[in-house]
């Protein structure tokens, strides 16, 4: 066994003068150390755009989303009987209990979009090619974690949207294999979504959030092991090509926060149901069904693949893959260039493949017959083609030429 | 990347609203409530009360209201005894129509809807229950283009409503079906403005307080982030290629 620095298991000589207590707690628990190597002297390219502003972006997303979501859990009652209710007590009689609902509930959404950009702009810029292909398959699995937190949160104020979204979704799961029906009905806790169902969820959308925070952590773990990919891509081997994280992305990261909160400030007080659903404030009710039942907006395009295809289990399967291959993508893009910016085919490729998930999103979004069928189906079909063409460009695109510094 | 991001954002975002679903729009209202300077109307709230318990409440509950809530629009307590001294009820009771869900089904087919909710339950809002309010119609002719082989049993002809076969039938059928204390004319159209008015309060009574908060903190938030910013620039300034 080799290690280029050579440990020295010997006992370490610290001092023992508590009296300077910060150095005699530093010496047993190096936590300043920690910080300051990673949020203080951490070496940050100094090229970085905007764009990179939505990683910090998230983690503050996720923080208030585990603040408000605590306050909110000290009043709702996760029971079929009194969670609408309790909603309304929150609403009306809890001193700002108003405040941190629409907090929580626009603060999902905003969550989202930080996040959507912040895959984006991986995407683009090739941040998931070598060396942080497991930063990347870290970031999916956070993205498929907040998808499941989401949509159980989604359920627990008891509407119609929860009752049947909830009821729709849990469905799918019956299109596994022999045991399906069993375990959508192991997944309910009944033969129909109720409270056992609701109970559950509940606990299972309060404890993600902390299982999210672990992953956080790996990925931030993963990502300082290589430092972040820049808008460039080249890898930067100059001292001179970084700079400190504080105060230049600490004050970065502070005035985007505030570009972030005034938009989300405005939904907040202004218009708190806009990306909701009417439906959800009528009590759920397993003997009306909904005109036409939709998810969270943040979900339709996968919504979209999902009812794009006719036959139920492929739906599914595409609706998942379309997620998982993801996982993959550092295998299936291999093109030397990391950037966006030097591939001018990829580029275009990309930017089709945003367009066509918004307008997947706008499928999703309406019902499921005529002219949305047929651009649903089409739009899946660019979907996975962005990625199965990727091995074909690794191989062929010509990339522009590449600086060789910043 | 990050301008051209943001234009596709821009473009697309009203795409994902809820509120661009549905077809039917219903004609914008100017209601008191509206807006930063918006605030509840002592007197119409109690104009809209009155409606509300003296022909809604003979059918349709509202579960989330009760007396001591009108202290939050200028009542004092001794007002709101009154009222509810008027329906026999104390000033914490829920406010529950006396009709039960058996005669209901019997007479209109269905369980009428607690309204406590009503204006954030449908696509429209305030303006949508206007609509309805002032939406019926007995006009053979209006009637047969939509329902030529007359309407479905048990139902009458909304022009708000969707599908526009309802089965309520019009609750504010005639003027002067309540007396305003003010002094204020009951016509059909003021009856309707009232009452949902009285219905927006009850869905939502922090609403008036919510938009006025709303100025100051986005006001903090600007301040703050053009701080951020002028800061941002100072400490920025040294750096190669920026």
């Amino acid at each position: 066994m080799t290690h280029d620095t050579p440990h020295d298991f010997g006992p370490k000589q610290v001092e023992n003068d508590i009296r300077n207590t910060a150095q005699w707690f530093e010496d047993r628990l190096p936590i300043m150390g920690l910080v300051k190597n990673n949020l203080v002297t951490y070496p940050t390219p100094r090229n970085l755009n905007y764009m990179w502003n939505f990683g910090s972006l998230a983690g503050i997303a996720l923080v208030l989303q585990i603040l408000t979501g605590i306050f909110l859990a000290m009043y709702y009652k996760a029971d079929v009987n009194m969670a609408f209710d309790s909603v309304q007590h929150i609403m009306r009689d809890v001193n700002w209990g108003w405040l941190i609902r629409n907090l929580h509930m626009v603060g999902a959404s905003f969550f989202f979009i930080v996040v959507y950009i912040h895959m984006a702009r991986g995407l683009y810029y090739g941040s998931y090619k070598s060396p942080r292909e497991v930063l990347w398959g870290l970031g999916v699995i956070i993205f498929l974690v907040m998808m499941a937190t989401a949509f159980m949160g989604y359920v627990l104020p008891w509407g119609q949207m929860s009752y049947w979204g909830a009821t729709v979704i849990t469905n799918l799961l019956s299109v596994i294999p022999f045991v399906g029906n069993t375990i959508v009905v192991w997944v309910w806790g009944g033969y129909a979504v109720g409270d056992p169902t609701l109970t559950r969820f509940y606990a299972f959308h309060f404890v993600l959030p902390f299982v999210i925070v672990g992953l956080v952590m790996l990925h931030l773990w993963a990502l300082h092991q290589h430092k972040s990919n820049n808008p460039v891509g080249i890898d930067l081997k100059k001292a001179a090509d970084y700079i400190p994280f504080h105060p230049y992305y600490t004050v970065k990261d502070i005035f985007g926060l505030g570009v972030y909160l005034i938009p989300f400030t405005f939904m907040v007080f202004y218009a708190p149901e806009y990306l909701g659903h009417v439906d959800n404030y009528v009590p759920a009710n397993p003997m009306v069904t909904p005109a036409h039942i939709v998810p969270e907006w943040y979900f339709l395009p996968f919504y979209a693949i999902l009812r794009a295809i006719p036959i139920k289990a492929l739906g599914v399967l595409a609706m998942f893959s379309s997620i998982c291959v993801l996982f993959v993508l550092p295998w299936l893009d291999t093109h030397p260039v990391r950037s966006g910016r030097f591939r001018p085919v990829y580029k275009q490729l990309f930017w089709l493949f945003l367009i066509n998930f918004v307008a997947l999103a706008w499928c999703g979004k309406n019902p499921p017959e005529g002219i949305y069928v047929i651009v649903a189906r089409i739009c899946t079909a660019y979907y996975f083609l962005f990625f199965a063409l990727m091995p074909l460009l690794s191989r062929y695109e010509k990339a522009k030429p590449l600086p060789t510094t910043i | 990347m990050p301008a051209l991001l943001f234009l596709l954002l821009a473009a697309f975002f009203p795409l994902f609203a809820a509120n661009a679903q549905q077809e039917p729009t219903f004609p914008a209202q100017k209601w008191t409530f509206q807006g930063v300077p918006g605030s509840w109307d002592k007197a119409q709230i109690l104009r809209g009360y009155t409606v509300a318990t003296q022909v809604c409440l003979a059918c349709h509950s509202f579960k989330y209201f009760t007396h001591r809530d009108l202290m939050q629009v200028g009542f004092t307590e001794s007002e709101v005894k009154t009222l509810a001294k008027a329906l026999n009820m104390n000033i914490d009771q829920p406010l529950l129509t006396a009709q039960d869900d058996e005669t209901a089904k019997a007479t209109f087919g269905k369980v009428p809807p607690d309204l406590s909710m009503i204006t954030k339950a449908r696509e429209g809002g305030p303006d949508y229950v206007y609509a309805l309010l002032t939406g019926f119609s007995e006009d053979p002719a209006e009637i047969s283009k939509t329902f030529p082989q007359g309407m479905p049993p048990n139902t009458h002809f909304n022009r708000a409503f969707p599908g526009h076969a309802i089965a309520m039938p019009s609750p504010l059928s005639a003027p002067d079906l309540v007396t305003y204390s003010d002094g204020t004319s009951a016509t059909i159209p003021q009856m309707a403005k009232d009452v949902t008015t009285f219905l927006d309060f009850v869905a939502e009574p922090e609403r008036t307080e919510r938009q006025r908060l709303g100025v100051y903190v986005l006001l903090y938030l600007v301040i703050f982030t053009l701080l951020a910013y002028v800061t941002k620039r100072a400490i920025w300034k040294d750096v190669k290629g920026h």
